[in-house]
């Protein structure tokens, strides 16, 4: 295992580090990384306003000849 | 129903309310339900089968399902676990006979795709290899802001519709859903590498995209 990875290693080990998913030398390597580079620590408080920015889009429409075909269906539902 | 539940978390009070509005014939409560998955179904859905207009008919085979099972519920599951059981029971049984068209095969063409634009980071013949030739921006409690801008929506919506089908099926049950890891490996039949993966590809591509509106 290297003593220390590069910001290029750190970005792509964002996503498991955020999962847990990282073996915990791994783990050690990353949070000693970010630590000590303003660069990495930005990039990944920017990956968790992603994430936050994902949760709050807005739902798509729902087709209305398919909304309207369900609706029916829940009318129907509702009757018997 | 259950062959999805990995770690079911039982319904919350919520779905137990909801549930009980649909049973009563709340229109407005079915409506509601619909728009806020129809979405992430249709992602789901994509993945098994070859086109949108038969994802679609899946989609609508699903909620008719849901319909007919609804007296059935009894909350052991959150609803929206099983909601999905019931979209990939249907997904699979039209698969069968229509060999499924796994957008996962793509996979190892998406892995090889860096987070970040190599030529940000100082070459091998520097005396930092690898480091970032200029910092990312410190978006700070801007991007809290920044989030519940209008635009800064649109911008991620827009990202997210234009990435893979898997990348954006996984995208959506987890950050926009709320599935757990365990929820989306069993509902897409993926390892929880790949699905860590695809995670990371779609996240990473949604956040360049907020760069070049943020910063841009």
């Amino acid at each position: 295992m290297a003593e220390h990875i590069s910001c290029q290693e750190v970005i792509e080990l964002v996503t498991d580090y955020l999962e847990r998913a990282l073996p915990s030398e791994e783990a050690s390597l990353f949070e000693q990384h970010i630590n000590f580079c303003d660069g990495c620590e930005w990039y990944l408080d920017q990956m968790r306003a992603t994430v936050a920015a994902v949760g709050r889009i807005e739902e798509e429409e729902v087709p209305p000849e398919t909304r309207d075909k369900l609706l029916t269906a829940f009318r129907h539902w509702k009757r018997t | 129903m259950t062959e999805i539940g990995v770690q079911n978390s039982a319904a919350g009070a919520e779905d137990v309310e909801l549930v009980a509005r649909l049973r009563a014939g709340d229109e407005k409560a079915f409506e509601a339900l619909v728009t806020r998955h129809y979405a992430t179904m249709l992602a789901v859905a994509r993945t098994y089968v070859k086109t949108r207009a038969v994802a679609e008919e899946v989609v609508q085979e699903a909620w008719l399902g849901l319909l007919q099972s609804l007296d059935r519920f009894q909350g052991r599951s959150s609803l929206k676990t099983w909601i999905l059981a019931i979209l990939v029971n249907k997904a699979k049984t039209r698969a069968v006979g229509e060999a499924r068209t796994v957008p996962f095969a793509s996979l190892a063409r998406e892995a090889d795709e860096p987070a970040v634009e190599p030529e940000r980071f100082r070459g091998p013949h520097d005396a930092f290899p690898g480091h970032w030739r200029s910092y990312p921006a410190n978006w700070g409690a801007s991007a809290e802001v920044a989030a519940e801008d209008h635009e800064t929506l649109r911008v991620t919506m827009r990202a997210i519709a234009e990435l893979p089908p898997a990348q954006q099926t996984v995208i959506r049950m987890r950050d926009v859903e709320g599935y757990s890891s365990d929820e989306v490996c069993a509902a897409l039949d993926v390892s929880a590498a790949n699905q860590r993966v695809l995670l990371h590809r779609a996240r990473s591509r949604v956040r360049a995209a907020l760069e070049a509106h943020l910063d841009g």
